[in-house]
């Protein structure tokens, strides 16, 4: 379900990429600090918006070492109370998406899935005694999730509702109310938009294997193609929850984390959103376009 | 309140023009409009307040000094306190569908679902009030398909069509900063934008995470 959420890294301006850098590898040092070295493993670009969501400000910087790069030091955000919580939340929402994928993976597939779970369960049994309340919420999400699948749901906002309300519950520890309900309704759409986007993106394979498939079952997809008038509608409730971000990001001041979210908000998800329809999200980009990504960030 | 200035995000310095496009776009963003059935349109039109406020208080201010000219009125005159923001004011055809109107104004959003789940008539009405706190629950496509049912039923209605075609334009009048469209289909689709990042954050892929 996870790495829909990128930065836009080609629109933003160095400096704000290395911000962004900043939080990625904060929240790898905390993961480590807090669970040892092996979670750093479920680091990725959507538990670091997590963590700029509930960041206060930008916290201290530290610089230092790591097993990415060992040999030049790099600077980093040190853990403060919002890193902590993104951290937490994070093993929580990596360990029952792996317990996701026991359950979907026969014994020799599920295996990784399996070595996953068991890497992370101690450090699972401590952030979910840490966050009772959002452990308790994603298992209940979840399991209205597996529910709902297993049920052949036909809404897929039903379906969609699942998921985003579990990530929307990882604002229920912001103790400023506005800010709880700006976050709050972020992460629902946000939460929306991925399980959609993800479901859009697993079309074709799940109408070669016949797994349940929201968007397939919302608007008849038999042969995993859209038809030109399913797309333009999907695209549309798409662009809805994403008008929904962006207009409850307007009413809080993320700080130095502004240009980052109004880019994401206002381009990068679009993009991200069209590359799945097009089928070309997985397309590696060529040498000659990354080459030009890097040459034009450096020259910025 | 907060200093005029910095509401309107511009030095005390700013030019009386400077002053009104920055006001100008801040009322673009928290326009009514943008927030049409939010559930955060309270907080925007707080927002809204503070703004008019702090840029009558400038324009006052600059015009009392005497010291500039050309003025800086004449931007969108400020949006009334109330009703702009919420479009449930209609009068029901039954009292019960009354109440679940009041309750969607409120925000109680569960009691709006219980009262219409215990309402056996399921006219134009139930079907648009249906839409309506599905839209506000963040469930866009049912509530377009709901709203689909009431002008069917009732094509005669304003009120239902206008928030049928606001589902089907989608959000091309959805604020956003710069001039460039909203949305997935009308992006530029550049695909550096959703791969490149995997090789650029950790410098060419010497981290194991990308």
């Amino acid at each position: 379900m996870f790495g829909y959420v990128r930065p836009p890294v080609g629109i933003l301006p160095q400096e704000e990429t290395e911000r962004f850098r900043r939080m990625y590898c904060g929240l790898c040092h905390t993961l480590a600090l807090r669970y040892g070295a092996p979670a750093r493993y479920i680091l990725n670009y959507d538990f670091t918006y997590l963590a700029i969501l509930l960041t206060k400000g930008e916290a201290r910087e530290r610089s230092g070492r790591c097993p990415a790069s060992p040999l030049r030091q790099r600077s980093y955000l040190e853990t403060d109370e919002a890193l902590a919580l993104a951290a937490d939340e994070s093993v929580i929402l990596a360990y029952w998406q792996l317990q996701d994928g026991v359950a979907d993976h026969g014994a020799l597939r599920g295996l990784k899935y399996r070595g996953g779970c068991a890497m992370l369960s101690k450090a699972y049994r401590k952030a979910a005694a840490a966050r009772p309340a959002f452990d308790e919420s994603t298992r209940r999400q979840l399991r209205l999730l597996a529910e709902l699948e297993d049920q052949r749901c036909p809404s897929m906002d039903r379906a969609a509702d699942a998921f985003a309300t579990l990530l929307g519950g990882a604002a229920g520890e912001v103790d400023d109310p506005i800010r709880r309900r700006v976050v709050e309704q972020v992460l629902y759409h946000l939460g929306r938009w991925v399980y959609l986007v993800d479901a859009a993106d697993d079309l074709k394979k799940d109408a070669a294997s016949g797994n349940y498939n929201p968007v397939a079952l919302r608007f008849g997809l038999t042969d995993g193609h859209w038809t030109a008038e399913s797309r333009g509608e999907f695209a549309a409730t798409l662009d809805h929850s994403v008008h929904m971000m962006a207009t409850a990001f307007e009413l809080w001041d993320f700080g130095v984390w502004t240009p980052i979210l109004q880019e994401t908000f206002y381009t990068g998800l679009f993009h991200v959103g069209k590359a799945v329809l097009d089928g070309t999200f997985h397309t590696l980009p060529s040498v000659k376009q990354r080459k030009k990504c890097k040459n034009g960030e450096e020259t910025a | 309140m907060n200093d005029p200035y910095q509401v309107l995000g511009v030095p005390e310095t700013a030019t009386d023009e400077e002053i009104k496009r920055a006001y100008r776009e801040l009322a673009r963003k928290y326009h009514p409009d943008n927030y049409h059935d939010n559930p955060l349109a309270d907080l925007a039109q707080e927002k809204m307040k503070e703004i008019n406020a702090a840029y009558e208080e400038v324009t006052k201010s600059r015009s009392g000094g005497g010291n500039r000219t050309g003025g800086a009125g004449g931007g969108y005159g400020g949006y009334p306190g109330g009703g702009a923001y919420q479009s449930y004011g209609r009068q029901s055809s039954s009292s019960v569908l009354q109440q679940v109107r009041l309750a969607i104004n409120t925000g109680d959003l569960s009691r709006a679902e219980a009262l219409l789940a215990n309402y056996s008539d399921h006219s134009a009405e139930w079907n648009f009030l249906r839409g309506a706190v599905c839209y506000r629950r963040g469930w866009m496509d049912e509530a377009k398909r709901y709203y689909q049912t009431a002008c069917q039923m009732e094509p005669s209605s304003a009120e239902y069509r206008q928030a049928l075609e606001f589902m089907e334009r989608g959000t091309q009048t959805a604020y956003r900063p710069g001039e460039s469209p909203f949305g997935t289909e009308v992006c530029g689709g550049n695909p550096c934008l959703t791969m490149c990042c995997l090789y650029s954050l950790c410098n060419g892929g010497y981290c194991f995470f990308c």
